[in-house]
């Protein structure tokens, strides 16, 4: 199989070639969003190691539970977000990994197809040039509470605002991405 | 609470995970009964996935790649269904299982299928070399090309032009990377499939002159076209387009405009 023909498969077919055990379908899969979520996980953990073995391990679950996945129910590379935060989260706070991950739970809709490097690269231009145009107070909230799991009250705490300013703070930054990065 | 959510960042907040207390409880409980709430519940989680790309770029290590190669390969080894093969009875006895029988097997037999098996055997490494020279070959192609998807993404002049289909025209959605520096140019996109005596193709509109031919593809419904192309160095764009055009392509475009997007 080309990289040309990998690179044009879509999710679907991929996560179908490994239910029949197909090696090069996971190579392909991994290829194609182990970057993203590298990326998520060094921010979250700061931690090379963890976030390496974190990966790692997201990878063998959609290895092992490639036969649950259902294209129709939600986005490959949205659940893969999902899963790589709360994971990252879990162990920056020394959690234990949330339950529910299972590929039929958690489902994630996702209005983008990322299959392609262009598409991935061109949603990360406009989620960094939508956050850019946030105020300072309003991107820090919502990286405390991406990055870092925090909720409102430990956002508050964590920066010395008052509750209800962090509620909506967070509240109008999250109005403001939604529009700014609406398909 | 027994109702909706009164407001659509709800769902975002939630799924971020900035609720607590009574407000995170109330809408769990919603959610549990409300299928219309768990679909706006998903497409939030997906809005809020997509902070994920506000995250430095940090590529993982090739290792990580390789120990999980090597992990679902152990995998498979251990696996009983991954390696099990039909036997059939086992056979005991049998005219060549007695040893008497084999001693009166003649040496000139024993011979002749010495030199079928030698025969044989050189044969078939004869393949697999032939077979581990094709192999380094294509994965020599496929690293130079992975090298310059790599170097095109990465290049700070490389820019993204989104294309937008034209009406009355198959649907679909495309982008083009383009580096004009190196002529590199990637093209990716979801277009209705083509009709078979047609084949659409994609030009570069320099800013002068006229256009020039970045490829001709065959659309298949439900997979992502996609193709490297390599163009001459230097040439500034004004717009890309994809026509469709008679089978084959043609040196200039002669059909209808099927995407455009300007460069600017």
């Amino acid at each position: 199989m080309s990289l040309e023909t990998e690179l044009r498969a879509s999710d679907a077919a991929l996560m179908e070639r490994m239910v029949q055990r197909d090696e090069a379908a996971l190579e392909a899969l991994y290829d194609r969003y182990a970057g993203l979520l590298s990326s998520v996980l060094n921010r979250i953990l700061r931690d090379t190691q963890a976030a390496e073995e974190i990966l790692q391990d997201i990878f063998y679950q959609l290895w092992r539970t490639a036969a649950q996945f259902d294209p129709s129910r939600g986005s490959l590379p949205g659940w893969l977000m999902v899963i790589a935060r709360n994971r990252a989260i879990s162990r920056l706070r020394q959690h234990n990994p949330a339950a529910g991950e299972e590929l039929l739970e958690n489902t994630v809709s996702l209005p983008f197809n990322l299959e392609g490097v262009i598409a991935q690269r061109e949603l990360l231009g406009r989620v960094k040039g939508a956050i850019e145009t946030l105020p300072k107070e309003q991107r820090a909230a919502v990286e405390l509470a991406y990055f870092e799991g925090l909720t409102h009250s430990e956002i508050a705490e964590r920066t010395g605002d008052p509750l209800g300013t962090v509620k909506t703070r967070l509240r109008t930054a999250l109005e403001t991405l939604k529009r700014a990065m609406h398909p | 609470m027994n109702g909706h959510p009164t407001r659509e960042e709800d769902f975002d907040l939630f799924a971020l995970g900035a609720l607590e207390g009574d407000e995170k409880r109330a809408i769990e409980t919603h959610l549990a009964t409300c299928s219309a709430c768990a679909q706006k519940l998903a497409e939030a989680r997906g809005r809020i996935a997509l902070l994920a790309f506000a995250a430095p770029a940090a590529a993982p290590s090739p290792n990580v790649k390789a120990r999980l190669m090597s992990q679902v390969r152990g995998d498979k080894q251990r696996d009983p269904r991954a390696s099990a093969v039909p036997h059939g009875p086992e056979k005991t006895g049998g005219f060549f299982g007695r040893w008497w029988a084999a001693v009166l097997v003649p040496v000139g037999v024993a011979l002749l299928i010495a030199a079928v098996v030698l025969w044989t055997e050189n044969r078939r490494l004869d393949e697999q070399l032939a077979a581990l020279h094709a192999d380094m070959q294509q994965q020599q192609q496929q690293l130079q090309e992975a090298r310059e998807v790599a170097d095109l993404i990465n290049a700070r002049d490389t820019i993204i032009v989104p294309l937008a289909a034209q009406p009355g025209m198959p649907k679909g959605t495309a982008h083009v990377m383009y580096n004009a520096k190196t002529g590199m140019l990637m093209y990716e996109g979801l277009l209705e499939p083509n009709p078979a005596d047609k084949t659409y193709q994609l030009w570069l509109v320099p800013a002068q002159g006229n256009p020039i031919s970045a490829g001709v593809f065959n659309a298949a419904a439900t997979v992502t076209d996609h193709f490297l192309m390599k163009l001459p160095p230097g040439i500034a764009p004004k717009a890309f387009a994809v026509t469709m055009e008679p089978a084959g392509g043609r040196p200039q475009p002669t059909g209808p405009k099927v995407l455009v997007g300007a460069a600017s």
